[in-house]
């Protein structure tokens, strides 16, 4: 058996090396990381298989391009077409007329009578944009549109052309966002960190260390003379934001996520979501791209955007996906929201629950606290309001810049958390 | 050391090492075999990744080593260390060996996978290190080579296989996933999961078995927190042999949920729920299920 990294004795021929590297580019539009590396594995695969048998050719194509399990539907799409000879370019000139050629093509190519290996070069049909059902079929590699709003940046945030929500009556003041960009420079200047459990060898630290003290007696002919030591290592601490985008809270939360972005980008430590109803992980460490195709894709999962927040069912959503994986462990968890809730509030106060007990701090943000609607909000705010920690009204900019303090300090001590009341609330 | 001549063999070498390998995993696993790329396995917790590495190992009947990843894992728990105590010794004693040698070595389970003629090794769980570590398995990976500044090169003569498992509880570096064929295992369909059962407890009655798996198939539609793997269904099938039942029983297997749920929310959900009816269905559904076997 051959377990080195030789190269297969059998080189592909031709046909299927072409075949595999436009499969690969095809993936690579439509957002897949497919890179040459993987083309490369691809290409050496069909080598070991038998490349009739679709189950084979599929799986093999899934271990080399597919590196996450959210990537397998656009993989499937894509082998989908691969496999049945059609055009797998999918811009916006991609239409099903070059089919026929593809096939044509095909069997012009030495030896693969197969259509996936044939030429999709001549493929490129006039333009019929909108009704190719191939953009249907596929989906799209997300954000063509992300890149012009990207343009607009934070700037966007601002536009005055975003229908206003009954919700939306509430001004920002230019202090609130002030405040909200004083505290990325805070944590940008002291971000929260944790004891790792590397040590680095130092004099002052009060772990003895055998491997220093004996590189050290090497110089005083094995004599101890002095002893070494070494102390754990610090490293950033996770922040993992939780934003509120419906209705009003999207311009905070957008200005927020996009100050926070060069704070906590460096860190490599920071993880985001966004949630109206339904939540939507900002892939990316808060790209910019990213924060545009999430808050789309936020908006599209509404029905009624200005009809209010689940975040219970935000939340629940959180606590089982991303939470059971260990996102919200040892993290400073921020929620963003101003708390309007209109689903039930028990789910929301024991989802919050779980949260904090996840979580090494449980950080409310509400930019609204005082808000003209004191009652449906009250409703949503009350049930959380036991298990949060730290408690920030958005608006007051000495508030938050005492967020960024506290934030900075949680290294290695931390105030008192909440304790849970024993008694149920009565809503 | 035996090698697969084809999917279908690996998947028969397996089998008979009661591993029951689908022919996704299967075609992934050969491929990792024949191109000497690692393998990265992800999947819900309880769905066999780190069995894949221990049945692959016996089944070829090689070495398996195993290397569990944890948070501050570094080059002298994993690839070498000098064993300073004798070095100190040694020292004193004013003996003549180089303390940097051979003799001082200790090899760590990295050390050991070059140093083998052929093996399996098994990185588990590596999203529990950090990104430095990832890094410098990286480099490993690529070259199957190490240099000890005091000894020199080490070189595998045979790289091993390499089966690296990870619960995502962070992303993994894109350019570690470049280096591995990727595979996700899901949780087995019913027909596999009663396989499963039966192959590994062969002492268990099949009607017992069919019901359980029918069970757990359907919780894991539910919208648990922590939906139950193979591995906690095993248990179950286990937990009611024990207790000496040969069919599912509410009341026993009220008793017993906490062998496949662990999550307080999850066990107050199902024993709230009407068990009886569901345990009911799971009973009909298995003996559905047994008569469409048999008519196969």
């Amino acid at each position: 058996m051959r377990l080195g990294g030789q190269l297969p004795q059998s080189t592909p021929d031709q046909a299927v090396m072409l075949a595999a590297v436009r499969f690969g580019r095809a993936l690579r539009e439509h957002g897949l990381s497919a890179s040459v590396d993987a083309e490369h594995t691809f290409i050496r695969a069909l080598a070991e298989i038998d490349v009739r048998e679709r189950i084979q050719m599929y799986w093999a194509g899934h271990a080399s391009f597919v590196h996450a399990p959210d990537e397998q539907p656009i993989f499937d799409a894509i082998f989908e077409r691969f496999w049945e000879g059609r055009p797998l370019i999918l811009m916006e000139g991609g239409s099903e007329h070059g089919e026929s050629d593809a096939r044509m093509q095909g069997s012009h190519h030495g030896g693969e009578a197969l259509p996936q290996f044939g030429g999709e070069a001549n493929t490129k049909a006039p333009l019929d944009g909108e009704n190719s059902r191939g953009d249907r079929d596929i989906p799209t590699a997300e954000g063509e549109d992300g890149t012009s709003n990207q343009e607009r940046g934070v700037l966007a945030a601002w536009s005055s052309e975003e229908i206003l929500s009954q919700r939306e009556n509430l001004q920002y003041q230019s202090d609130e966002l002030l405040a909200l960009r004083l505290l990325a420079q805070e944590i940008k200047r002291q971000a929260p960190a944790r004891r790792s459990r590397r040590a680095h060898s130092s004099p002052a630290g009060h772990r003895f260390d055998l491997r220093a003290t004996v590189r050290s007696s090497l110089e005083t002919d094995g004599e101890a003379f002095r002893l070494g030591f070494s102390a754990p290592t610090l490293r950033p601490r996770r922040l993992l934001f939780l934003c509120d985008v419906s209705g009003s809270m999207e311009r905070y939360s957008r200005v927020l996520l996009a100050s926070l972005k060069a704070a906590v980008g460096a860190a490599r430590r920071a993880e985001a979501f966004v949630f109206a109803t339904r939540l939507t992980r900002l892939t990316k460490s808060l790209d910019g791209r990213d924060l545009e195709q999430a808050l789309e894709k936020a908006r599209a999962a509404v029905p009624d955007w200005s009809g209010g927040t689940r975040i219970g069912a935000a939340f629940a959503d959180f606590n089982s996906t991303y939470g059971r994986r260990g996102f919200a462990r040892g993290a400073i968890v921020l929620v963003v929201s101003d708390g309007w809730d209109r689903g039930d509030p028990k789910i929301l106060e024991e989802e919050v629950r779980r949260l904090q007990l996840q979580s090494r701090r449980l950080v409310w943000i509400n930019p609204r606290p005082m808000s003209v609607d004191q009652q449906p909000l009250a409703i949503g705010m009350r049930a959380a309001m036991p298990y949060i920690d730290d408690f920030v009204p958005g608006h007051d900019p000495r508030a938050v810049a005492g967020l960024a303090k506290l934030i900075g300090g949680l290294a290695s001590d931390r105030p008192a958390r909440k304790i849970v009341p024993t008694t149920p609330l009565e809503y | 050391m035996p090698g697969f001549s084809s999917i279908s063999d690996l998947a028969a070498a397996l089998g008979r090492e009661r591993y029951l390998i689908d022919e996704g995993l299967a075609t992934v696993v050969y491929l990792a075999t024949r191109l000497g790329k690692p393998l990265l396995v992800e999947g819900e917790p309880g769905v066999g990744k780190t069995e894949l590495a221990k049945a692959l190992a016996s089944a070829t009947g090689v070495p398996l080593i195993r290397l569990q990843c944890y948070e501050g894992i570094d080059v002298h728990q994993a690839l070498y260390d000098w064993d300073y105590p004798r070095q100190l010794l040694q020292l004193r004693a004013g003996g003549n060996t180089p303390l940097y040698s051979e003799e001082f070595l200790l090899r760590r389970p990295l050390l050991e996978a070059l140093a083998q003629p052929n093996a399996v090794l098994l990185i588990d769980e590596l999203d529990r290190a950090d990104d430095e570590f990832e890094a410098f398995l990286l480099e490993f990976l690529s070259d199957f080579q190490v240099t000890i500044p005091e000894v020199g090169v080490v070189r595998a003569q045979q790289p091993p296989i390499v089966i690296i498992t990870s619960n995502r509880t962070r992303d993994l570096h894109e350019a570690l996933k470049r280096r591995c064929l990727y595979h996700w295992i899901d949780h087995p369909d019913l027909q596999r999961e009663v396989a499963i059962a039966r192959a590994r407890l062969p002492h268990v009655g099949q009607t017992l078995v069919d019901q359980i798996c029918s069970f757990v198939q359907d919780l894991r539609w539910l919208d648990l927190y922590r939906s139950p793997g193979v591995g906690e269904t095993l248990d179950w099938v286990q937990a009611f042999h024990e207790l000496g039942q040969h069919q599912l029983d509410p009341s026993v297997a009220s008793a017993t949920l906490g062998t496949l749920l662990k999550e307080r929310d999850d066990l107050d959900r199902i024993r709230a729920g009407d068990l009886d009816a569901a345990v009911a269905r799971s009973m009909q559904r298995a003996q559905e299920f047994r008569q469409r076997n048999f008519y196969q």
